[in-house]
């Protein structure tokens, strides 16, 4: 198997205006008649702005930047699910992704059906997702709740659940945005370990977090993303410094 | 359409079947008749247009009834195809942002469902025309299984050029609704064909691939012989030409889709 590797070059992403602008009759005979018009005008958004980098096999990377910087778009970016609109990205290995967790459950099937309905959105084979049950099972430790349905289940108990599964098997490249984070104290100590785990099997680590402590100790290399640009690359504890100048921590 | 794509269907291809079964299920949860409910709607529907029509239209009831039934389902799997196509993706939303999958196996969903219900339904038509048609029997009956990959390959384009659209114009299921509704109006559904030729409209059937659509069906089990080869070529184009259109709007649609959600 060839050393996984992710690779951009002068990548822009813009999200279209037309995407939420409001497209209703009701606005387009106002727009025409020119009434409403003390609305703020939407614009495209230019969320990556000529993003080049390269991440080889091995690399621990850290993301840092105020919210809305980037981060999120450049890590759904590489995952594949956004396009770019100029630039090209280049991603070798199997990408595992953890972004939105609670996503994509069936309220009215059983925590344990959804276990295996999880598994195949995440590309796994029914095989595969049966003989991994009883560890999620017991990972999530939601005890006699797992036979109920999941419209039961309070938030916390979904995250769990969404978790145990996304985090049952691994792949070359993970990618993290903010779920450290979630669950009772109990839960989190468990969820750390787990991590810790997969982050050992993946060969390129992308973590996108606020929390300075866990991105010291996990990654090496930081990214500083300011307004859709990295203005920093360099060394995790370095990368910290230059986020807190930037954004006037210090 | 790369070859990748292609392969990202068939990885995907659990997902996909677990799709449409959820989708089954949930239709039929909690209900008292489940399955059987696919069956005896239709049926119901079918007694009372075909005891009201064939009076209006003094038809041969024991022929218009089955005429009418196969109209009702097939009908009724187009059009939740074309109007649910049209939401497939809005409504696989989460998944669509999570997990980069084809997004065709979204329709693809959606129409097997259809298929599945409309392969239920049928048993029905099959039944009461066995009964009502016993002297139709015969080995043309297996062209009946031919209607249903025709049927799915000319609805999965569709719904997928139509969910294309329909992810950034939220308008499409209401213009949909409209379209279907002169659609039926227009074709030999639930009417006749010989209706439409008494009133020198011979167009509406001759070219209309909706009536050689159910020719396929029509002909082994109420005329008691093989659909024709024009029968086959007016579905075989609308197949092609959906494809291509939907391939062409795919090619810059498909990965902007996820913005529009």
């Amino acid at each position: 198997m060839k050393q996984p590797y992710i690779n951009l070059h002068a990548v822009d992403l813009h999200y279209a205006a037309v995407a939420f602008k409001e497209r209703s009759l009701k606005s387009l005979l106002a727009g025409a008649f020119k009434i409403g018009s003390r609305k703020a005008e939407v614009k495209d958004v230019h969320a990556l702005k000529n993003i080049s980098l390269q991440i080889r096999g091995g690399e621990r990377v850290g993301l840092l930047g105020h919210n809305g910087a980037g981060k999120s778009t450049f890590l759904k970016t590489v995952a594949g699910l956004y396009p770019v609109s100029a630039g090209t990205v280049e991603v070798r290995g199997e990408v595992r992704s953890l972004f939105d967790l609670s996503m994509g459950f069936e309220p009215d099937a059983t925590g344990r059906e959804n276990i295996l309905y999880r598994g195949l959105l995440l590309g796994l084979t029914p095989a595969f997702m049966r003989a991994q049950e009883a560890s999620i099972v017991e990972f999530a430790g939601l005890g006699e709740f797992i036979d109920y349905p999941i419209k039961t289940y309070s938030a916390g108990m979904q995250v769990r659940l969404a978790f145990a599964i996304s985090t049952a098997v691994g792949g070359d490249v993970l990618l993290l945005d903010e779920v450290i984070g979630a669950g009772d104290a109990n839960f989190m100590a468990k969820a750390k370990v787990r991590i810790a785990a997969l982050i050992e099997q993946a060969e390129i680590l992308i973590l996108a977090s606020h929390d300075f402590g866990a991105l010291s100790t996990l990654c090496s290399r930081g990214l500083v993303f300011h307004h859709g640009e990295i203005i920093f690359d360099g060394s995790i504890n370095d990368a910290i410094a230059e986020y807190k100048r930037v954004n006037g921590l210090i | 359409m790369s070859e990748n794509y292609i392969q990202g269907i068939w990885r995907a291809r659990y997902f996909w079947t677990h799709l449409a079964l959820a989708d089954l299920r949930a239709r039929w949860r909690r209900s008292f008749l489940g399955v059987l409910w696919s069956i005896i709607q239709p049926l119901g529907m079918t007694l009372l247009l075909a005891i009201v029509l064939s009076k209006m239209f003094k038809s041969d009831i024991y022929t218009y009834a089955p005429y009418i039934l196969s109209g009702i389902i097939f009908w009724e799997c187009i059009t939740a195809c074309v109007t649910g196509g049209a939401l497939s993706f809005v409504q696989a939303d989460a998944y669509i942002k999570q997990c980069k999958h084809p997004l065709v196996i979204y329709t693809l969903r959606t129409v097997l469902t259809s298929l599945i219900v409309l392969a239920l339904a049928s048993t029905s038509l099959l039944g009461w025309s066995a009964i009502v048609l016993p002297q139709n029997i015969g080995l043309h009956w297996l062209a009946i299984l031919t209607v249903f990959p025709i049927l799915g390959l000319i609805l999965w384009p569709l719904s997928t050029l139509l969910a294309y659209i329909g992810a950034r114009f939220r308008d499409v299921p209401h213009a949909t609704g409209l379209v279907m509704q002169a659609l039926w109006f227009l074709s030999p559904v639930y009417f006749e064909a010989k209706m439409f030729r008494q009133g020198g409209l011979d167009f509406l059937v001759d070219y209309n691939p909706i009536y050689h659509l159910l020719q396929i069906v029509r002909a082994p089990l109420l005329e008691g012989k093989w659909p024709n080869l024009e029968n086959y070529l007016f579905t075989f184009v609308a197949v092609v030409v959906f494809s291509l259109i939907a391939w062409l709007v795919g090619r810059s649609a498909e990965r902007k889709v996820i913005f529009y959600l």
